[in-house]
Formats: C-alpha cells, sequence, structure tokens
C-alpha cells in the first residue's frame, strides 16, 4: 500500500530528503546467475533507428503544422527601443508574429516573461514569426526591423560579481542566492598542520551541449467546443523528463494535468540540456493557441549555441595542505561559476572537493554568477567534472612535491565512509577499480613509455564519484497478454542511454520469459506513470524497481491462475524460458497457450520504486586512467588510450553500458582538450555559435577506450542492484587528460580545454623558467 | 538566404558574360560560397554554376609539369598518381584541409578563393574586412589570427593549397571578361595593404580556370605540414609547404610558405636564403626556422604561433633530410 515516508531523493548530485509516496517492496535479491539480466542485447529500438523509422520531436507532421523561427538579439544587453514588424506580418505565408509587446503573457519560468523589452543576452528571444514553411520564417526574420538601445554588459562570471558590475538584468543583482559556505573541521588547524601545501587556481571553460538533436517541440493546442475550457495541449518534445515538461506546461498554460500530453519517444541527446520544456516548448504552445493550429519550434545550431545551454565556467581559487607522508590536513576551495542571464541553478562544484577523499578539515564557498550569457544548463555530471578537474589536479601536484606515486597519494586518502555525514557507503569498490584501471593502463610502466622526438608521453588519473542510485516516486505496469507476450508500461524517456532495452531485460528476467516477449511503452504521459527525469544517471535505478516488482506481482497472478487450472499448490510452479513448468511432476504449459483454456484475459502487475535506506549512503565510484602524447612543436595533446573503470553495482546490459562510457569518455576528451563557448569581452557576443568554430572532437581524436566494470550487485541501493551509469564516464576524464599531460610534460596544467595555445604557452612559461621544453625541440631535428 | 537566380552556361564565353554582373558569384563546390550566402556574408542575386564548363575537371601532363582544371576536387588531388609522385607537396596540402566529406565537394579554385575565417568577419562584425572601420580581434580573441604581416586587419588566410602552390612556383590561369592572364601563385593573393575587403587579385568578373605547375628541379622534395586543434576537420593554426631541390645534402633550391599565420601565404624569404647553398642539417634548419618567424608581431593570445610556426619549419626541414628518405 502506498505510504508518505521521507526518502533520500538525489538529483545531479546533491541528495535531499523529501516526502514522497512510496510503497514498500521486499523482492528477495536475484540469485547469483540471472539469464537475460547481465546479458549484452542489442537495442529494442535500435533496427527503428537504424531505418530512419523512429521518430523525433522534429519529425513529427500534423495536419496543418506551422513552422516558428525565432529572431535573437545581437546585443549581449539591450533595450528594444522600436520593433517594427509589419514587413513581415504582410510576408505571403506568415500567420503571426509576436514580440514583447504582444506575446501572451505566461511565466515560463520562474518569474520569466517570454519575451521582453530588455534583452540580456546574444541571442536573447526578441520576436517570434509562425509561417507556412521554415523557408518562409527565415525570410520574415530578415523583415523585422528592430532598433535597440545598447545597454552595459558583463561577460565574466568574476567580473560580474564585482561591486561596481553593470547589472546583467536591470533591478537584479548579479549575484545568485548567497554564497554556499560548507565547512567540515577546521581549516586554519588544517593548514596549519600540513607539511606542504599547494595554492592555485584552476579554471574551466563554459562548454555546450551541443545535442545531436536540437532542442525541439511540435505543440497542439486543441480547443474545445467550449472555447478553452475544455481545451488540451499536446506536445512532442525532446525532453529529459516528460512530467516535468507536463507539469510546467500546464502550469504555464493554465491547464490540468490531465490535458496536457507530453510524447518524448526518442531523443538525439539531452545530456542536462532538456531537463523540463524547454523555453521554446512554451513558445510553440502559446503559438499554437493563437493561431488554432499546430507549430514546430526547433532551434537552429546557431540558438542551440547561443540559448541551449552550456556548462557554466568556473574559477577555482584552491588551497590543500597534506602531511609529509600524504595524509590531507586541509582542503579548501573558492569556486565562482557562472549561470547567465536568466534563472539557472549553481552546479555543485564543491561536491568533489568535500566528498572525494577523506580530509578532516575541508571549506568550501560556492558562488554563482549572472552574466550577460544565454542561461546554463545542468550538463553531464554537473559541478563534478569541473570540480573533480580542481581537486584531482591538486592532489597530483602535491603527489608531485612530495615524491609520492599519485595513486598512492589517492590510496592513503582512501574515505571508506562518507566523509561528509560520516554515514557508511551501501557498497563500495574504489580500490578495485584503482587496482585494475593501474593494471590495464600500465600504471607501473608510467615512466617508461616510448619516446619519440618532439613528443612526450605520460599516464595520468583520476577518482570519479556520483550518485545515481535512484529513488522513488516511479511507477510500472507489466501486462502478460493471452498470447504470452509481455508490455512493460512505465513513465519513463529513453534520453538514448538503451534504457528501453534495460527495463525490457529487467521484466523478461523477473518473469522467466524471452526478451523477445516483451516490449516496453515509455515516453508517453498520457499512457505512463509518474517517473523521474532521465537526470542525475538515475532512470534505470528508480524506473527499474519498478519494473521488477511490477513483473513480480504480474508472475504471482500467473501462477496462481495456472495453479488452480493444474489444481496444483502456486509455489511448486515456476517459469522457465516462457513456459510453466511444475517442480514437482515437470509438467510444463507455455504461457502463450493459456489463450486457448482462458480466452481473453489480461494480467495486470503494478509496481513501485521502494523507498531508499535512510542508514546507508548510495555512491558509485570510478577510477579513469589516460596516457598522452603531447607534442611539443604543435602544442597537441593525442589521447592515445583510456581506461575507464566503474563500480556502479550490478550492470543489466553490458553493451550499452559499455556504450555509455563510451560516450561519456569522448564527451569528457572533448572538454579536456577543445569544446569551448568563446564570448569576447569587448563586445559580449559568442564568437564560436556553430560546430565549424565550436570543435567537437573527430574520430582521429578519440583513442582505444577499454572500459571495466566491477559488477558487483549493490542490494542495499534498490532492488536490481544496479546504480546509474549515465554520468560517471565523464567526470574524470579531463582531470585524468590533464594530470597525464602534467606527468608528460613536467608543467603545470591549471586550464581547460588544453588548446595547443594553452600547452605551448606553459611549455613556453616553463622553458623560460629553466624547466623543461627548450632542449627537447632543439632535440626534434 | 536570400532568393538567387541560378545559371550554368556550357561555354566560358557565356560564363564569363554571365559574370560581368557585379552581384553574380562563381560556383564551383559551394563549400565555401553556400555558408558565406546562409549567414548572410554575401549575397549574390546570380550563382553562375562552372560546372558545366569543359575542360576545367582535368589534369593534363605539361612540358614535365602538370595543369590542373580549377574544378579539380581537393579529393581528387589528393589521390591523384601524377600528383603524388610529382608534386608530393600537393598532395599532402589538400588531404590536410577539412573532412573527406568536403573534399569531395570542395575544389581546387574554390579553396583558392575561400574567405577568411576570422570569427568577427564570419559573425557579422563591421570589420575592417566587411567594409566597416575597425579590428575586433586587436582587442579580442585573437588566438587564431596574423602574427605576420596584419596590420591593420589580421585574418589568416585559409587555404591549405595556397602555400603549396607557393613552393610549387605554380601559374594560376585567370579568365576574365577583357580575356585571359597568368598570375605566379605568389602573386594571386593580397595583402592588407593593398585591399583590406578582398584577399586576390581577382578582378570582378574574373575566374580562376587552371593551375599550372611547373617540372621541378631535381632533387626537388617537399613537404606540408600543418597543426590543428583536432585530429581533422580544422583550419591550421599554422602551417608550412617546403619545397626544397637537394644535391647530396646541400641545398640547391628553397621555397618555404607559411600558412596559416598571415593575411596571405606568407613565403619566407630570409628562410630560404639561410637554406640556399648550405647543407641541410639541424643547424641550417633551427636557422632557417628563426627566419621564418622573423618580424612576427603577436598579440595577445597568438603568441604561440610564433613558437609552432617556427617548430613546424624545423620538423618540415628535418623530414626532408635526405637519410629521412622523403621525397
Amino acid at each position: 500500500m502506498p505510504r508518505v515516508a521521507k526518502t533520500k531523493v538525489e538529483v545531479e548530485g546533491r541528495t535531499e530528503e523529501r516526502y514522497s509516496i512510496v510503497e514498500e517492496s521486499r523482492l528477495p535479491a536475484w540469485p547469483e546467475t540471472t539469464n537475460i539480466v547481465g546479458r549484452s542485447v542489442r537495442r529494442i529500438e535500435g533496427p527503428e533507428k537504424v531505418a530512419g523509422r523512429a521518430q523525433y520531436a522534429s519529425d513529427i507532421r500534423l495536419p496543418g503544422l506551422l513552422s516558428a523561427r525565432v529572431l535573437r538579439s545581437p546585443h549581449p544587453h539591450a533595450q528594444i527601443r522600436q520593433i517594427d514588424a509589419s514587413r513581415a506580418q504582410h510576408l505571403p505565408g506568415v500567420h503571426t508574429v509576436v514580440t514583447w509587446e504582444n506575446v501572451p503573457h505566461i511565466e515560463w519560468d520562474k518569474g520569466n516573461v517570454l519575451l521582453e523589452r530588455e534583452v540580456s543576452f546574444h541571442g536573447d528571444e526578441v520576436a517570434i514569426v509562425v509561417t507556412e514553411s521554415d523557408e518562409i520564417a527565415q525570410d520574415a526574420l530578415r523583415l523585422i526591423d528592430v532598433t535597440y538601445d545598447p545597454l552595459p554588459f558583463v561577460v565574466d562570471a568574476v567580473s560580474a560579481l564585482d561591486r561596481n558590475a553593470p547589472a546583467v538584468r536591470h533591478g537584479r543583482s548579479n549575484w545568485v542566492d548567497e554564497p554556499l559556505i560548507t565547512t567540515r573541521g577546521d581549516i586554519s588547524t588544517g593548514f596549519a598542520v600540513g607539511a606542504v601545501s599547494i595554492e592555485a587556481t584552476f579554471r574551466t571553460q563554459a562548454a555546450v551541449h551541443n545535442c545531436v538533436e536540437p532542442h525541439a517541440t511540435v505543440a497542439w493546442w486543441q480547443s474545445g467546443s467550449a472555447g478553452s475550457g475544455d481545451a488540451q495541449l499536446v506536445v512532442y518534445e525532446s525532453t529529459q523528463g516528460i512530467f516535468s515538461a507536463r507539469d510546467d506546461l500546464a502550469r504555464a498554460m493554465g491547464l490540468p494535468l490531465n490535458r496536457v500530453h507530453v510524447i518524448t519517444q526518442h531523443m538525439g541527446g539531452g545530456f542536462g540540456a532538456k531537463q523540463s520544456a524547454g523555453k521554446q516548448a512554451f513558445l510553440a504552445a502559446v503559438l499554437s493557441r493563437a493561431v488554432g493550429q499546430p507549430v514546430r519550434l526547433v532551434l537552429d545550431r546557431e540558438g542551440e549555441n547561443l540559448a541551449g545551454g552550456y556548462r557554466g565556467e568556473t574559477v577555482q581559487d584552491v588551497r590543500v595542505s597534506a602531511t609529509a607522508d600524504g595524509r590531507l590536513t586541509a582542503i579548501r576551495a573558492s569556486i565562482t561559476t557562472g549561470v547567465g542571464a536568466y534563472h539557472a541553478g549553481t552546479m555543485e562544484v564543491d561536491g568533489p572537493y568535500r566528498t572525494l577523499y577523506a580530509c578532516p578539515n575541508v571549506e568550501t564557498t560556492l558562488q554563482g554568477a549572472h552574466t550577460n550569457i544565454g542561461p546554463a544548463a545542468p550538463f553531464r555530471a554537473p559541478g563534478y567534472v569541473e570540480g573533480t578537474f580542481g581537486i584531482e589536479r591538486a592532489m597530483d601536484e602535491i603527489a608531485d612535491q612530495l615524491g609520492i606515486d599519485p595513486l598512492e597519494l589517492r590510496r592513503r586518502n582512501d574515505a571508506p565512509v562518507d566523509p561528509d555525514t560520516g554515514q557508511r557507503y551501501s557498497a563500495r569498490h574504489l580500490d578495485d577499480c584503482y587496482r585494475i584501471g593501474g593494471e590495464v593502463i600500465g600504471w607501473d610502466q608510467r615512466h617508461r613509455l616510448p619516446e619519440e622526438p618532439g613528443i612526450r608521453r605520460g599516464i595520468g588519473m583520476a577518482s570519479v564519484i556520483w550518485s545515481g542510485g535512484g529513488g522513488p516516486p516511479a511507477f510500472a505496469l507489466v501486462k502478460i497478454n493471452p498470447d504470452g507476450c509481455v508490455e512493460v508500461v512505465t513513465g519513463a524517456q529513453d534520453i538514448g542511454t538503451g534504457v528501453r532495452t534495460a527495463l525490457a531485460q529487467v521484466a523478461a528476467e523477473e518473469l522467466g520469459v524471452p526478451l523477445e516477449h516483451v516490449s516496453v511503452a515509455l515516453g508517453d504521459t498520457a499512457a505512463g506513470f509518474t517517473a523521474p527525469g532521465s537526470v542525475g544517471s538515475m532512470t534505470l535505478s528508480s524506473v527499474g524497481p519498478a519494473v521488477r516488482v511490477a513483473a513480480a506481482d504480474a508472475r504471482g497472478q500467473l501462477l496462481e491462475i495456472v495453479a488452480e487450472l493444474l489444481d496444483v499448490a502456486p509455489t511448486e510452479l515456476t517459469i522457465r524460458n516462457g513456459d510453466i513448468v511444475s517442480t514437482t511432476s515437470g509438467r510444463r504449459v507455455p504461457v502463450s497457450g493459456l489463450a486457448g483454456q482462458l480466452g481473453d484475459f489480461l494480467i495486470i502487475g503494478r509496481g513501485a520504486r521502494g523507498p531508499n535506506r535512510s542508514d546507508v549512503r548510495v555512491r558509485s565510484f570510478g577510477a579513469q586512467f589516460a596516457q598522452v602524447a603531447v607534442d611539443l612543436v604543435t602544442g597537441r595533446v593525442l589521447v592515445e588510450r583510456f581506461v575507464s573503470v566503474h563500480d556502479v553495482g550490478r550492470i543489466i546490459n553490458p553493451m550499452t553500458a559499455e556504450s555509455q562510457v563510451f560516450g561519456g569518455v569522448i564527451q569528457g576528451i572533448g572538454y579536456a582538450l577543445m569544446e569551448r563557448q568563446v564570448r569576447d569581452g569587448p563586445t559580449g557576443r559568442v564568437l564560436n555559435p556553430n560546430l565549424d568554430e565550436y570543435k567537437v572532437p573527430s574520430a582521429l581524436d578519440i583513442p582505444e577506450i577499454i572500459v571495466r566494470f566491477i559488477g558487483q550487485p549493490d542490494p542495499a541501493a534498490n532492488d536490481l542492484g544496479a546504480k546509474g551509469l549515465g554520468e560517471p564516464p565523464i567526470i574524470g576524464v579531463a582531470a585524468a587528460v590533464a594530470n597525464a599531460v602534467a606527468g608528460a610534460t613536467g608543467v603545470r596544467i591549471r586550464e581547460l580545454p588544453m588548446t595547443p595555445r594553452v600547452v605551448l604557452d606553459a611549455l613556453r612559461g616553463a622553458s623560460s623558467a629553466g624547466r623543461r621544453g627548450e632542449e627537447d625541440r632543439d632535440a626534434t631535428i | 538566404m536570400r532568393p538567387f537566380d541560378y545559371a550554368a552556361p556550357a561555354t566560358m564565353t557565356e560564363a564569363t558574360q554571365l559574370l560581368r554582373d557585379v552581384a553574380a558569384a562563381p560556383l564551383g563546390g559551394g563549400t565555401d560560397l553556400l555558408p558565406l550566402m546562409k549567414d548572410g556574408l554575401v549575397e549574390p542575386s546570380r550563382l553562375v554554376d562552372l560546372r558545366r564548363l569543359p575542360g576545367l575537371e582535368s589534369i593534363e601532363p605539361v612540358a614535365g609539369g602538370l595543369r590542373l582544371g580549377a574544378l579539380v576536387t581537393l579529393d581528387r588531388i589528393e589521390s591523384d598518381d601524377a600528383i603524388r609522385t610529382g608534386f608530393r607537396l600537393l598532395a599532402e596540402a589538400a588531404s590536410a584541409a577539412s573532412s573527406p566529406q568536403l573534399r569531395n565537394m570542395g575544389t581546387l579554385g574554390g579553396n583558392l578563393c575561400q574567405r577568411p575565417r576570422c570569427w568577427y568577419f564570419r559573425g557579422g562584425y563591421r570589420c575592417f574586412r566587411a567594409g566597416g572601420d575597425a579590428c575586433y580581434a586587436v582587442g579580442g580573441e585573437n588566438e587564431y589570427l596574423a602574427i605576420l604581416g596584419g596590420d591593420p586587419c589580421y585574418i589568416v588566410h585559409p587555404s591549405d593549397v595556397g602555400p603549396a602552390l607557393i613552393a610549387l612556383d605554380a601559374q594560376i590561369a585567370l579568365q576574365g571578361p577583357d580575356g585571359r592572364r597568368f598570375v605566379q601563385a605568389e602573386d594571386f593573393f593580397v595583402g592588407v595593404k593593398e585591399s583590406l575587403t578582398r584577399e586576390t587579385v581577382l578582378e570582378p568578373g574574373e575566374i580562376v580556370t587552371h593551375v599550372e605547375l611547373p617540372a621541378q628541379p631535381s632533387g626537388a622534395r617537399g613537404t606540408y605540414l600543418k597543426a590543428m586543434d583536432r585530429g581533422a576537420w580544422s583550419f591550421a593554426l599554422a602551417a608550412v609547404a617546403a619545397q626544397l631541390a637537394l644535391d647530396g645534402g646541400i641545398v640547391r633550391d628553397a621555397r618555404i610558405v607559411l600558412g596559416g599565420v598571415a593575411p596571405t601565404p606568407w613565403r619566407c624569404p630570409a628562410a630560404e636564403q639561410a637554406l640556399v647553398g648550405a647543407t641541410l642539417s639541424g643547424t641550417t634548419a633551427a636557422l632557417a626556422a628563426a627566419r621564418a618567424v622573423e618580424g612576427a608581431q603577436p598579440m595577445s593570445r597568438n603568441a604561440y604561433k610564433v613558437d609552432l610556426a617556427r617548430g613546424l619549419v624545423e620538423r618540415a626541414l628535418a623530414r626532408l633530410m635526405p637519410d629521412r628518405g622523403s621525397g
């Protein structure tokens, strides 16, 4: 029975205690050997995608569908003096043009209306045209005449916090709340007892998600016969959270939840930038209501880069002290991060400083800054990627000072319990990650790598901590049809990780039926049940247990029915490979054969995600190792080998799990070496809002990636014993690569991305300071 | 994109007639022109597609050299046997450009005529290059921009093929409404002192029709090295086209041209003089490399290019040393 309980809810690495409706589940752990769970199986939606049949939001075609496009501000901050859309209005094929003067008033996001007279970043929305075709829309945008009065602006996060900085938005503070200060122990004592210390500023860049599929919406406002009283809104949206999207759209549009229907069947990536309905969904919804036809609004690549979100840039002022034998005595980190002009959360950059190592004295300060840049958004392990770069570079600098093996330094500061709370972990195999990763990369051989003229090689590593244990609320149905086929119904969405397939495996395993007999329905708020967004690596660990409980329920019902038919006790029956088998007589009845005896029937199993335990901390762990070659002439860093070891509990589908790691490592290499949103200080504009100048890795930049999983189930985490894997694979990549570069060249790298300029400047600085570098280049000839 | 007319003339006369209209633009592979049009940076009223013109897609031997039509794709240059054996430098330069897909479409002529990639110019700034009166790079994000020959506009010429053609002493055949002319590859590109708004000597209505590669002296060998910020599909941070004629270990002739560092492909006469008559060694290579970047005036964020260009010249010369077996 459902009850209200306080349970730990984890969102993107931050744990909160919240009331939640939960249902207890007491399933026994799966036996040591499972049949379908743990097997590498191909994605069940794979053929659809490969054949081009899979429909993404922008593929949806509805009768009367119109195209909308956005006119964006060329200024980082300006007041619109005058806007004249009459020429655009008169263009044949144009249905409507909205500007701040006539846009319907809705509060789409915490105190923000859709279009304002004050535009606050390069790319801010100025006007939207709704037209018969995308081509007409592009023509119409050019016919809108806007006169701007430019206003003072600030695009640098640290400068934005200055007392004299111009206001990013009129009448509002550039400070995002108060600084978040977290302390443990006594930091000054910690510094006093340390024998060595390093003090450094680490800088990380703004990096854009640049999903293959941009933000996209097809919205259809269907007004009812009695005006808007029984209107409903159907939205095809590229979103990681169909229920968040539904709730936010319903609130903004003044509709009850059952009259907003959000559908996301497939996604070409979200990575955190699509946690609810995007701003374009609210625009499409009000425009559809205004014109009485469905409206399609898809961001182009420029819009995606200017207004689609990014990982906020950080400046991390760090001081770390340790004893002569390498025990950490104090960690202090003061972090500033840019979040852009509008509402955006400050990501938990301080997390890794507090939780990665056992250090008695820690003080972190985290401050978000508004800037005249588009809004930041969570991006795959938000905060942790940035913070791990800082703390893990600092650890290597300490190791360097003390002459201790960096891996040994980490072992000496191992945190067997959560250093933040003192709670024990549900499961933790970090040392195995270190050991396996070290063996595979050849850690002990790191000073004996092959040499070439002009090339330096090195190996570096970084530790990984993340959450991903999932939590309630999440619900599922498992239906067994008369022909024996099984439908799993959930309210999750498949962000692209392959969770469809994993949920089918969970149901097939629990039911004892072949995987081919199972289909999964998800991505539809009208058909499915509340489930968390695909955020925080928690879809599988939240929805998977609900599916398992529902499958167990369906299985129990089925066996009771068959037991009556066969006149045996249900406990004598089991299901193996689609057959109901009597364990006493050996008699077999195929599930698909029941229709003959029972006629039409439907068995409906129901399941909910149980509460999280309050006595343990659920975390996943990992260790990542990179081998790099640094070209001393060109400054190019080539990652030659990468080893990623993860302790994320049970692995449901090794093949798709490995794919997750490939993707995370590749995205991490892009972040480490080349990806960077370039903002022009003097003019406040983004200079590279495209995939020509915003560099993502090419195939030639990607090394061999070796993936290892510990694979030990974590039964205290949830009924699957599985934790999420979406985010962990990116967390330590930049840190590991930077540590490898530092190891290879002897220069300290404190800035991302490590472009040729950064590397050559560092080498030149180092060589003029009498360090290694110059003689190497002479030696290349 | 603004509406435009499209014409695909079958004869050169017809094409040059159509191109007399200053608002017409010649279309080859379209890999630069179409993006420029989509971004509203050029708005031709008519595209004159050159791809039906006869003879512009051929590679023919002429007097020990080769004659390449302007519509030969970069992909063909990269894979053509005659180019690979006789003019390896050019094949290497073509293969360093862009991505396989773009090399399948991009042409020799188009590669020489492409517009600069400076993100202020491409980003719609009213800069010198766009007919305005400022350079935004000087106080801004100039990491990718010029260290040589810049003032007052600091674009770098993006072509990989251009430096290679200058190093090979190629001639470029041009056809305009008033007839045909030849220019040395080196003279094809114009610096910022001559013009702030165009990068070549092409007059209105004039197009590149051919490139002639002369026979190379005996003992000739060359190489093209390009530094990028990722493994492929990037313009040069710096590049070098080096063509030497060696007699034993003695350099008889040398042509060193840098790419990615100046508004034109940047020939380095001082470096060449340091090599000619000398024995090719680590010492002469280092000297020549230092000479190659003499006079460099980096801005706030591109000082790294000085080291980079110098290092690339040294590396290229090292590759051309006889015992390295390059050719």
